[in-house]
């Protein structure tokens, strides 16, 4: 089974070819903004490395987020466009379950961390397993100081990772049974095993149905009539 | 290529269109609307609509595919919109059609979103060719352009505030009349006196350019001093007199740059142009100087897919192609092209 899989859902972006789960080419890049420009020709090395046509793909796994909602978005959209003109089916993988799996060793409870902006983060708790991990708790948008309380009410050693470089310094010092480690970032390296895992199982998704997971509702920019709403005459739009 | 097979891709509002093109013939032009999504707030909200977009994308390009029986791997292009426009919006279209040209193999070509407005009219008028002025005017610009040849563009006049459509929309709002503004204004209006009050009609210094948040403020100081003796007008009156300050602006500086250009073809663009009184009113001046109109229909006017596919067509043809690592641009100009 061959996998292609897009991550572009955090500021970092990357490209991968699998045979299953096995890397045959990839590439990445670091930078919060710019994913359109990186994605087609990124997929376009990849391709050319591996001498491979879009319609080896079996399957296409996509990150759908949380994370940045526009490189979400470019993401999706890229991976839906070469699913229908290849007619392959999609699996779609959350930015947090790709940082647990990637930090998954030793047996602290992992909370990968992704940073949404203005100061809020996703997280979710997942239990390491032999082989994996598995969520062990809702997903949740905190604060720094949000996450360092769900750490402290953790009975159980812990493994922070993901984007914390945001973190104010003194936010998580003095929380002894904690390690922050790696990775950063999710990568498409990892949707590879987890595409082909669930690719296996049967999980797929048809490219019209795959939506972004945003967790956060957008804001509404809200009009210079708005204090007037009721207008002069009220329900004149009926 | 004579006639190339075109999917054009539009993004860069509320509007999810895709069309497919055949040299200048429409095989199908579909579009998702997202009036909805955006009138509790009394206008676009970006976020809201590259939300929509996504969901939107994917079954509007089937939809157009099918509506023409074409299937994709039939396309000689894909062509969307680079910019202007809302960067979270134009990214889902933008990265759409690259990713599927790519996976076709066939050329991808970004376009100017005001460009596109400019070749519309050739979708129903095959006669439309340049030298010409063309008033484009939306929720999101105002602009008079003197289209001197394709490709060759300057932008004689724009809004130095709101666009026309930003003035239909706020003031629609301040009425009651509910978004988006331009076509309830219009329903409104029907019956109407525009007589019965003159709003002003600013920047008449300058020849082309345009200015509407006066006119805004007008209407809201009128408006609020009707109420406070209880003097208010007949909603259909006001809503004429408001369509005609901002026809007449519109009107004027259009036939101001015909003049001094001297071309002999108007045409139109953007959904402030579906107005019924303003075509009729740009129908009327043109007769009237001896000048070709060239308007398209109300839903060419609007922002879709077709135009993008027109003016990609134009591009493809030149052999302007966009590479692969060229991203969305919120603030392309026309006259850099
Ligand atoms: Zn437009």
């Amino acid at each position: 089974m061959r996998i292609l899989a897009i991550d572009t859902a955090t500021s970092a972006s990357s490209v991968a070819l699998g045979e299953g789960d096995q890397l045959v080419a990839m590439s990445v890049r670091v930078d919060r903004r710019g994913h359109g420009g990186f994605l087609v020709p990124a997929i376009d090395f990849a391709f050319s490395s591996a001498d491979w046509k879009p319609r080896d793909i079996d399957v296409i796994a996509v990150d759908v987020g949380p994370g940045l909602f526009t490189g979400i978005r470019a993401g999706i959209s890229t991976a839906q466009a070469i699913a229908a003109a290849i007619g392959a089916p999609l699996v779609t993988v959350s930015s947090l379950t790709a940082l647990a799996v990637r930090a998954a060793t030793g047996h602290r409870r992992i909370w990968p961390v992704v940073d949404i902006r203005r100061g809020q983060y996703a997280t979710r708790p997942f239990r390491p397993f032999p082989g994996g991990v598995a969520p062990d708790g809702p997903a949740e948008i905190v604060s720094a100081e949000g996450l360092r309380s769900l750490i402290e009410s953790d009975a159980d050693d812990t493994l922070i990772v993901g984007d914390t470089a945001g973190f104010p310094a003194t936010v998580m010092r003095g929380l002894h049974r904690t390690k922050i480690g790696r990775p950063r970032y999710p990568s498409a390296d990892v949707l590879l095993e987890i595409g082909a895992i669930k690719a296996d199982r049967g999980d797929l998704v048809r490219p019209e149905d795959v939506r972004p997971l945003y967790m956060r509702e957008p804001d509404a920019q809200i009009n210079w009539s708005d204090f007037r709403e009721e207008g002069v005459w009220p329900g004149a739009a009926e | 290529m004579s006639n190339p097979l075109i999917l054009g891709i539009e993004t860069s509002c509320d509007e999810t269109g895709v069309a497919v093109v055949r040299g200048h013939e429409v095989l199908a032009s579909v579009l998702s609307s997202q009036v909805d999504a955006h009138a509790r707030f009394g206008g676009v909200v970006p976020e809201v609509a590259a939300r929509a977009h996504v969901e939107a994308i994917r079954p509007m390009a089937h939809l157009a595919l099918r509506q023409a029986g074409v299937h994709s791997d039939q396309l000689d292009a894909v062509a969307a919109t680079r910019g202007p426009g809302l960067v979270g919006a134009l990214m889902v279209g933008y990265s759409f059609a690259k990713a599927l040209a790519w996976t076709l193999e066939t050329p991808f070509i970004g376009v100017d979103h005001m460009e596109g407005h400019l070749f519309a009219p050739r979708l129903e008028h095959n006669e439309f060719e340049p030298p010409a002025v063309v008033l484009l005017a939306s929720g999101g610009h105002s602009q008079i352009v003197h289209v001197r040849s394709w490709g060759t563009y300057e932008v004689l006049g724009s809004t130095i505030d709101d666009a026309a459509g930003e003035a239909f929309d706020k003031i629609a709002r301040f009425m009651g009349l509910g978004f988006p503004g331009g076509p309830a204004i219009d329903r409104a209006a029907s019956d109407g006196d525009p007589t019965i009050v003159k709003f002003p009609r600013a920047l008449r210094d300058r020849p082309y350019d345009f200015s509407f948040s006066g006119l805004k403020t007008s209407v809201v100081t009128f408006l609020e001093k009707a109420k406070a003796s209880n003097t208010v007008p007949p909603l259909p009156d006001v809503a004429a007199a408001v369509q005609e300050a901002i026809v007449d602006v519109l009107v004027d500086k259009t036939f101001n740059a015909v003049e001094a250009t001297g071309v002999d073809r108007v045409a139109g663009g953007g959904g402030v142009l579906a107005n019924r009184r303003l075509r009729a009113r740009l129908q009327d001046q043109a007769d009237r100087r001896g000048v070709a109109l060239h308007l398209p229909s109300p839903a060419l006017c609007t922002d879709n897919g077709a135009m993008i596919a027109a003016a990609g067509e134009f591009r493809l043809e030149r052999g302007d192609l966009t590479p692969w690592d060229i991203d969305v641009s919120s603030s392309l100009r026309l006259a850099d092209l």
